[in-house]
């Protein structure tokens, strides 16, 4: 490539750049603000009558359940996304399982290298491809099929629906987790604290309550790294034998 | 007593949900994100079209990028929305558009909503999950999914520049301690589901089961499809049970 394209190139890129990041910042922004003014209404233009001390109590008890994956998350996934895709993936959600694979695909079918120029705008146009598809489909299938759906459902089915949801979801997100993760001495830390804290040490002492989660998580983590396996090669992306296939 | 008509059916003792959930305001600030993430993608694919020619990328290839983006998450999207029209009596259609369909995962979310309810003695979706408690909920997993994106807002232009001390964590450490934390929050909030009644027991170990076996046939059939739909195939599955064993 001669000196002449090349800067041609480094400098489109140097403007794709600059707009993408520019108007991601801003569109994630306004996206931010977007989904806090309904929460917000609800809890305080309502008359619910919620104290600002209930909702930060809450929000401590989620705090330290996810605190860490606020900021680790993104640490773990600029590297694989790219500045510009990274205000896309953390607005339109679902990253690992939906917008990851969809820009891999891309890539080989148009034949572009990851981490190339190429390879960066076929990301993230895959991603606005899987956008596009994603939220039609949602208000398509979600937004009208499904809210006509709650509304023929008889209402003991629905009851029954929301009184056992969240062991639904939690029983097959814990297997997913310990499955992807593949971390054997980490699911055993955190099963066996979350057995000895649940049925020893809260009943022992209540006042725990809503911290234990908290306890638990940190205790997880820092045991599994005093206990890690110190002969294991690290760096090895979750699920790659699975994920690597065609 | 004056009658004073209110914008929705609100009342924090009452058990409808829906009415409060299903709030103008809500569906209007809903179909915002919605708007927000359409006008996103329309500027990213300009800028894509328009630095294309430049990389030496022709236009048949950057839009057949987003043909392949777009045919790849046909089934994931399928999947999602499986999974979303599960939650929909729990928290209403836009709430579940925006934090389950788009900014977080059904995972962290019904999670975050649990420990709100827990939070006030109540039980997410039970017969004291009033109006009070949706509203609490709701406000908090929207914190705690504002998290997420305000330290995407932070941190990658911080990465950016790539001279951040964390641009170069201990990889070790990057390998390990998402991992613990999220198998120490999953676990300690599923085994807590346990010991509620013996319906909850059998669905949680459904849903455990279930999805095991849909991951152990998408291994051993090669099917990468089944690992998509896994998760709300493990829901419904585990529904339908918990409806058997509740009435029976």
């Amino acid at each position: 490539m001669s000196t002449v394209t090349e800067s041609r190139a480094a400098a489109g890129m140097a403007g794709f750049e600059a707009t993408t990041n520019r108007w991601g910042r801003v569109t994630m922004m306004i996206g931010l603000a977007l989904s806090l003014i309904g929460p917000v209404y609800v809890a305080f233009f309502t008359g619910m009558d919620l104290a600002a001390q209930q909702i930060w109590l809450a929000f401590i008890g989620v705090a330290a359940a996810f605190g860490v994956l606020w900021v680790l998350e993104p640490v773990t996934y600029f590297p694989i996304l790219g500045s510009s895709a990274m205000y896309q993936a953390f607005m339109i959600g679902n990253i690992s399982n939906k917008l990851l694979p969809a820009a891999i695909v891309a890539q080989s079918s148009i034949g572009a290298k990851a981490g190339t120029r190429r390879g960066d705008l076929t990301a993230v146009m895959a991603i606005c491809g899987a956008a596009t598809v994603h939220l039609v489909s949602l208000l398509v299938f979600v937004g009208f099929l499904g809210t006509w759906l709650i509304s023929v459902i008889p209402s003991d089915v629905i009851e029954v629906a929301r009184l056992y949801i969240l062991p639904s979801v939690l029983g097959a997100v814990l297997v997913q987790a310990v499955v992807t993760m593949r971390q054997l001495r980490p699911t055993l830390i955190a099963v066996g604290l979350s057995l000895l804290f649940l049925f020893v040490v809260v009943p022992a002492f209540p006042t725990l309550g809503l911290f234990a989660t908290a306890i638990v998580v940190v205790l997880a983590i820092a045991l599994s790294w005093l206990l890690r396996d110190r002969n294991r090669h690290t760096g090895r992306p979750a699920d790659a034998t699975t994920e690597s296939q065609p | 007593m004056i009658h004073r008509p209110l914008p929705t059916a609100a009342d924090p003792a009452s058990t409808d949900i829906l009415a409060l959930a299903n709030s103008p305001v809500v569906w209007f600030c809903a179909f915002g994100v919605f708007a927000v993430i359409f006008v996103q993608t329309f500027i990213y694919m300009k800028a894509a079209r328009r630095a294309g020619p430049e990389i030496g990328m022709e236009t048949r290839e950057v839009m057949g990028a987003y043909r392949a983006g777009a045919v790849a998450s046909v089934g994931p999207s399928l999947a999602v929305v499986l999974v979303a029209i599960a939650l929909l009596a729990l928290f209403g259609t836009p709430a579940v558009l925006v934090r389950i369909g788009l900014i977080g995962s059904a995972a962290a979310e019904t999670a975050s909503a649990g420990i709100a309810a827990n939070s006030v003695g109540a039980t997410l979706g039970g017969p004291d999950y009033t109006q009070q408690v949706f509203a609490l909920s709701f406000i908090v997993m929207s914190l705690s999914g504002a998290m997420w994106m305000l330290a995407t807002l932070i941190l990658t232009p911080i990465l950016k520049r790539g001279s951040s001390s964390l641009a170069r964590v201990n990889p070790a450490a990057m390998a390990i301690i998402p991992c613990a934390a999220l198998l120490g929050a999953f676990s300690m909030l599923t085994i807590a589901e346990l010991p509620k009644s013996a319906v909850h027991a059998v669905t949680v170990g459904v849903s455990a089961a279930v999805m095991a076996g849909c991951l152990f046939l998408a291994r051993t059939l090669k099917a990468h499809w089944l690992k998509e739909w896994a998760l709300g195939i493990a829901i419904v599955v585990a529904l339908f049970t918990a409806y058997f064993a509740h009435t029976l």
